[in-house]
């Protein structure tokens, strides 16, 4: 902080307005390397979703002539509709899979979450590093026994057979993020809670679910959007009636209405609308799923 | 079971075995509350867990009962040229994959934080978070197609004069490693952008300041200031990413399924194949086993090797 050169100095503290327009002008152009780099790496990086929803206006045809342009092939929105078709009843059963286990995590997690944060008992440590280990397991060490184990409980192609593990599979995480964000809400309103009576059990929904209300539903982001997209561990336990759209898109089956040539387009119009659910999801939590994210929480 | 009730029925209870009572009656509160995650977690997390570990010293069909068979299976795997080759190719996605993946992103992060205007780079972030939605799957059979003849990649070879290299990037031997690896150029991860960022933005004012008043250069301040501070960031995501790259088994199950001609097996590839198309549980999961045991030793090698540095760079200055 000694360093200040004289002429650091002189700079006086009134500019006129000429010399802030050419301040904001130099700034500007000093800037000019970065936005083109960062626009050149976006439009990159979104490519794939613009090539997506454009060749499922496509046909066959159209596709092959230039990959990059927006061609429509008629009638309009003729593969949308096709791919609508082939994967309503896949959207209906993920959604429901989906929306019970990320009920599920959430409900458990801020169960337990508010059990380590709040209470003191015997063992909780001990308790609380057997649930943060599992963070450690990786999920293909876990593959092959909880496929067998699934299949002896008899729930092969039933819904429950990926609910269950899911719920399962996301505790730790949601415990460890849920715990340090009950640690933060300060004590006075227990206190306050405590003073007129109130149970621990209303304290959670009372005070901590309220509060926490932001990074519960970052978790809950993140769980839909792995488990939306999952694709191994279904089309173990789910036979093809059963199918998630992960599945429906992995493994697809080409309706007999759809030439060989456009049958590209129908694939891509149903990447589309499985990408949708989760676009518009993140589109309507956008505020809170990057306001959690910049909070600067995650470090080692 | 006792009671707290009870306990202040008797006047003449000693003091402490009341209050020990009461603790007692707060414990098992506590558990009860935490008894379904841990029902859960002991049905889907450590049971097969502990099958696992179990069953990479059998051998197993999955349908009778496992057969003791103690390090058979290990003995096997460092004789099987497929297995060796599968770590060989994931050492090769790691050593390429990581650094591209942190790279790019870290690019990104700073050339969004040097911006300097608040609205832009909101928006910035906003339009890099998007590739965060598009489920994976999704975005690799998208990829898929990108590699197919006469493919995205192949059209834009033609339009710069490379026709001549166009191939069918999966299928051929010389290129599927390398295609799967370069999947999802230019590689930008939206989590790591936002954790970097937020740290960089963490920054204290009067550090970035200082150097301002210094005279520093960009490059140095890159270098000397940004990355130290960001230290904490850098190792999470390197953690993060040594761990998801060894779990990658999407992308080659999709695409190459170990081929064309074992070029693309990866050590969670071999794993799959072994458990679900030969019936060789006890095999898999001694594999999964020898991942899952190289993939932590490195992560926390990585985490400790990463700490004492910082460690030392304290003591000096």
């Amino acid at each position: 902080m000694t360093a200040i050169s004289p002429r650091e100095l002189q700079v006086p503290r009134t500019r006129t307005e000429g010399q802030v327009v050419e301040r904001r002008n130099r700034h500007l152009a000093v800037r000019v390397p970065h936005y083109f780099a960062l626009v050149v790496i976006g439009i990159l990086s979104l490519f794939p979703i613009y090539f997506m929803a454009v060749t499922g206006l496509k046909n066959g045809v159209q596709l092959q002539e230039n990959p990059f342009n927006i061609a429509i092939a008629h009638p309009f929105g003729t593969f949308y509709v096709l791919a609508w078709n082939y994967l309503k009843g896949d959207l209906l059963r993920t959604t429901l899979i989906v929306v019970s286990s990320v009920a599920g995590i959430v409900a458990l997690g801020m169960l337990s979450a508010y059990t380590f944060a709040r209470m003191e008992f015997f063992g909780s440590t001990f308790l609380f590093y057997a649930i943060f280990g599992l963070l450690l397991i990786p999920s293909f060490l876990t593959l092959i026994p909880l496929f067998l184990e699934v299949k002896g409980m008899g729930l092969l192609d039933n819904p429950l057979a990926l609910i269950l593990p899911y719920i399962a599979g996301g505790q730790a995480f949601a415990i460890f993020v849920f715990r340090s964000s009950i640690q933060g809400i300060p004590e006075e309103l227990f206190e306050a809670a405590r003073v007129d009576g109130a149970s621990h059990l209303r304290m959670l929904t009372r005070i901590a679910a309220p509060l926490c209300r932001p990074i519960m539903i970052a978790v809950a982001l993140l769980n839909i959007t792995a488990f939306w997209g999952d694709y191994v561990f279904p089309s173990l336990v789910l036979g093809v009636p059963q199918s998630t759209v992960a599945m429906a898109i992995g493994n697809f089956l080409q309706p007999a209405a759809v030439p060989d040539v456009n049958l590209v387009n129908m694939q891509f119009a149903a990447y589309t609308i499985v990408s949708i659910p989760m676009i518009v999801l993140f589109l309507i939590f956008l505020k809170y799923f990057i306001s959690g994210m910049s909070s600067g929480a995650v470090k080692l | 079971m006792v009671r707290e009730g009870v306990a202040g029925r008797d006047v003449s209870t000693p003091r402490s075995s009341r209050v020990t009572q009461r603790k007692i009656a707060r414990t098992l509160k506590a558990w009860a509350f935490l008894l379904p995650t841990f029902i859960f977690i002991g049905f889907f997390c450590y049971w097969p867990a502990a099958r696992a570990l179990e069953g990479a010293f059998t051998t197993w069909d999955g349908v009778s009962a496992p057969i003791w068979t103690g390090l058979k299976n290990f003995e096997q795997l460092f004789h099987d040229s497929l297995f060796l080759g599968a770590f060989e190719h994931l050492f090769w996605w790691t050593v390429i994959g990581i650094p591209a993946g942190m790279g790019a992103s870290l690019l990104v992060a700073l050339l969004i934080y040097r911006l300097g205007n608040p609205r832009a780079e909101y928006w910035f972030r906003v339009a890099f978070s998007l590739t965060l939605c598009l489920p994976g799957i999704v975005g690799i059979l998208t990829w898929q197609n990108f590699y197919e003849i006469g493919g995205v990649l192949d059209v834009i070879l033609k339009d710069v004069g490379l026709g001549s290299f166009a191939t069918a990037w999966l299928a051929n031997p010389h290129t599927a490693l390398g295609a799967l690896i370069f999947l999802g150029f230019p590689w930008v991860g939206a989590f790591a952008m936002l954790v970097f960022y937020a740290g960089l933005q963490a920054i204290p004012h009067e550090i970035l300041d200082a150097a301002k008043v210094d005279g520093v250069s960009s490059w140095r301040r890159v270098f000397h200031i940004e990355l130290p501070l960001i230290r904490g960031q850098l190792k999470v995501i390197l953690v993060l990413s040594i761990i998801g790259i060894s779990q990658n088994l999407l992308v080659p199950l999709l695409l190459t399924q170990g081929g064309p001609n074992n070029t693309t097996w990866t050590p969670v590839l071999y794993m799959y194949e072994n458990a679900f198309e030969y019936a060789q549980m006890g095999y898999a999961l001694a594999i999964a086993f020898i991942l899952f045991v190289l993939s932590l030793a490195f992560a926390l090698l990585t985490m400790r090797f990463l700490r004492s540095d910082n460690e030392r760079r304290k003591r000096v200055a």
